[in-house]
């Protein structure tokens, strides 16, 4: 029973994630009214992705942070239909800006959404307990406020034949401004095993910090990056904890999972069940690791891991 | 400065079962105080050591579980001086508005400078709660805060590490600013603080206490399920000869393309 509001705002302070938040305002919206902080080029932008309406809110300006626009979009969302929704990109800023306009319009929040339906009242999805489940609400407010996951929606391709005129809206005032004294580009990212393509994970079976070499050295020969069950990130601190995978720690969606002395208990496994094809080394047969493998050997990692080494070296 | 942090209770994740309709089984695990909450204690300790004259309220709101003397040893030994809980049935599961209503009646009562929140909870992960008790207080609010650059009595200079870049902000305070899980090293308390931490003084409030405004509906919790498991192959083979790693290679081989 899937149904349109009649009008859905968006807005994302980061321009990439434009296209998808536009996209979800296509799809649950008659209308889809945009948000616009930056150049006149952005407005163009907007419409060329599928807004049929635009808002500027004026060029950026480096000594605002974006969410101190929170009552100026808060006063355009009130003049606007009672029924209604925002989109936002579930970045820190959306959160922070989800977060401030759910106070000033008296509205519901959920973010992190990874499904949103609009049917009587808007419902939303997201993960809870650190993966373990998936809670769903339902916003009862009349206004919704959602910041979405990446790739909940499929981005709007640009068409440069969708044009139209902003409406310009004037800035208000925060009642606290908090004043942006510094504004630097983030410093080299560290791991992100979120995005590795193939990931071989290590748990406690490993034995020994001295074996970690061999496994180096078959992710070397296949091509993995390397991440770890709880234990080892917290309790031996062999790896750092972004290669901590599971409940609180990274979500996986590689293509190929190989688990080395893992015995897969779900707090764990929450983390990897998102692989493509799930592959462990045990060499406890009844280890429960095995009941989540596509493939699976039961032996010693010490015999195993370098006959591997072998097989795969250049 | 005063100072308060909030934290809140939430089952040991490691100890909590699915069971086979896809309902979580939390009866088992023990209530623990919220990972990132630790963050935010420890920033608030990282203050006090800037400013001096500081005084450091935990405070948090729930159930029955914020009367166990262990749970709340355990915040105090961290180094807050004084604890308030705000212990009431129906606070047992209150959703992130709710939560965010309650906390900033407490905060009122108690008076503050700076309340730090974690960035979410381990259960819900909602990450609103510290952004909407700010603005309910109709403060200066802001999250994702990386470091605490500078503080002295009326600001805190602080860094926020953003999805694309970092800003430097300066918080007039009030306020209520809420630290990301990476802003520091959470300290493992002491034989000596734990100790001391069962003299520290500590509040219990109820809800009559607070004089809470009627709390609006605004959203309402449908489910909590665990998702559908994939099926698998489970080709297991049971042993490490020779013939049968390289049958194992076989398939990691063809997983690879």
């Amino acid at each position: 029973m899937m149904s349109k509001l009649s009008n859905v705002w968006v807005f994302s302070d980061i321009a990439s994630r434009l296209p998808e938040v536009i996209a979800g305002g296509v799809q649950l919206g008659e209308k889809v009214s945009a948000f616009v902080i930056g150049s006149e080029d952005e407005i163009a932008k907007a419409y060329s992705l599928g807004a049929t309406h635009v808002y500027y809110l004026g060029e950026k300006d480096t000594s605002k942070i974006i969410e101190d626009y929170a009552e100026t979009m808060a006063h355009a969302i009130s003049n606007g239909d009672t029924n209604t929704l925002m989109l936002l990109g579930a970045t820190k800023r959306g959160k922070a800006l989800a977060a401030k306009l759910g106070v000033q319009l008296n509205a519901g929040v959920i973010n992190d959404a990874s499904e949103v339906t609009v049917a009587d009242g808007v419902t939303a999805k997201h993960m809870v307990y650190g993966g373990l489940a998936i809670g769903e609400e339902k916003i009862v407010s009349p206004i919704a406020l959602i910041t979405i996951g990446n790739g909940v929606f499929e981005a709007a391709q640009a068409d440069n034949s969708k044009t139209g005129e902003a409406v310009s809206v004037s800035f208000i005032e925060p009642k606290a401004a908090i004043k942006c004294i510094e504004r630097r580009a983030k410093q080299g990212e560290s791991v992100d095993l979120g995005k590795a393509k193939r990931v071989i994970a290590i748990g406690s079976g490993i034995g020994k910090q001295e074996n970690l070499q061999m496994v180096a050295d078959l992710g070397a020969a296949l091509g993995a990056e390397l991440g770890c069950s709880r234990p080892i990130a917290e309790t031996e601190k062999w790896m750092e904890r972004e290669r901590y995978i599971g409940v609180s720690g990274v979500m996986l969606k590689p293509e190929l999972y190989l688990a080395l002395g893992i015995s897969g208990q779900i707090q764990h496994m929450v983390g990897a069940l998102g692989s493509q094809t799930i592959l462990a080394v045990n060499k406890d047969k009844n280890a429960p690791i095995f009941q989540y493998a596509d493939y699976g050997i039961v032996g010693d990692l010490n015999k195993v891991v370098p006959a591997l080494i072998s097989a795969f070296k250049g | 400065m005063k100072i308060i942090t909030c934290y809140k209770l939430v089952p040991e994740e490691q100890d909590i079962t699915v069971k086979a309709d896809g309902i979580l089984d939390t009866s088992k695990a023990a209530p623990k105080i919220n990972q990132f909450d630790l963050n935010a204690v420890e920033a608030a300790v990282e203050i006090k050591a800037l400013v001096g004259e500081c005084k450091i309220t935990a405070l948090s709101m729930g159930g029955k579980a914020l009367d166990n003397p262990k749970a709340r040893k355990d915040i105090l030994s961290r180094g807050p001086d004084d604890l308030t809980v705000v212990v009431d049935e129906k606070f047992e599961h209150l959703l992130p508005h709710q939560t965010a209503r309650v906390l900033a009646a407490a905060a009122q009562k108690n008076g503050f400078d700076l309340i730090i929140c974690g960035d979410g909870s381990g259960d819900l992960y909602a990450q609103q709660v510290g952004i909407q008790l700010g603005e309910l207080l109709e403060v200066a609010t802001i999250n994702a805060v990386s470091k605490i650059v500078s503080a002295q009595d009326g600001t805190v200079t602080v860094e926020r590490a953003l999805d694309d870049e970092v800003e430097v902000l300066e918080i007039t305070l009030p306020a209520v600013i809420s630290v990301s899980a990476d802003i520091n090293e959470p300290t493992i308390p002491s034989m000596k603080t734990i100790l001391a931490a069962g003299r520290k003084p500590v509040t219990k409030l109820s809800a009559e206490d607070l004089e809470i405004a009627e709390i609006p509906a605004l959203v309402e919790s449908v489910s909590v399920l665990a998702p559908k498991q994939a099926e698998r192959k489970q080709i297991i083979i049971d042993g490490d000869d020779e013939d049968q790693v390289a049958e194992f290679a076989e398939h990691l081989r063809k997983a690879l393309k």
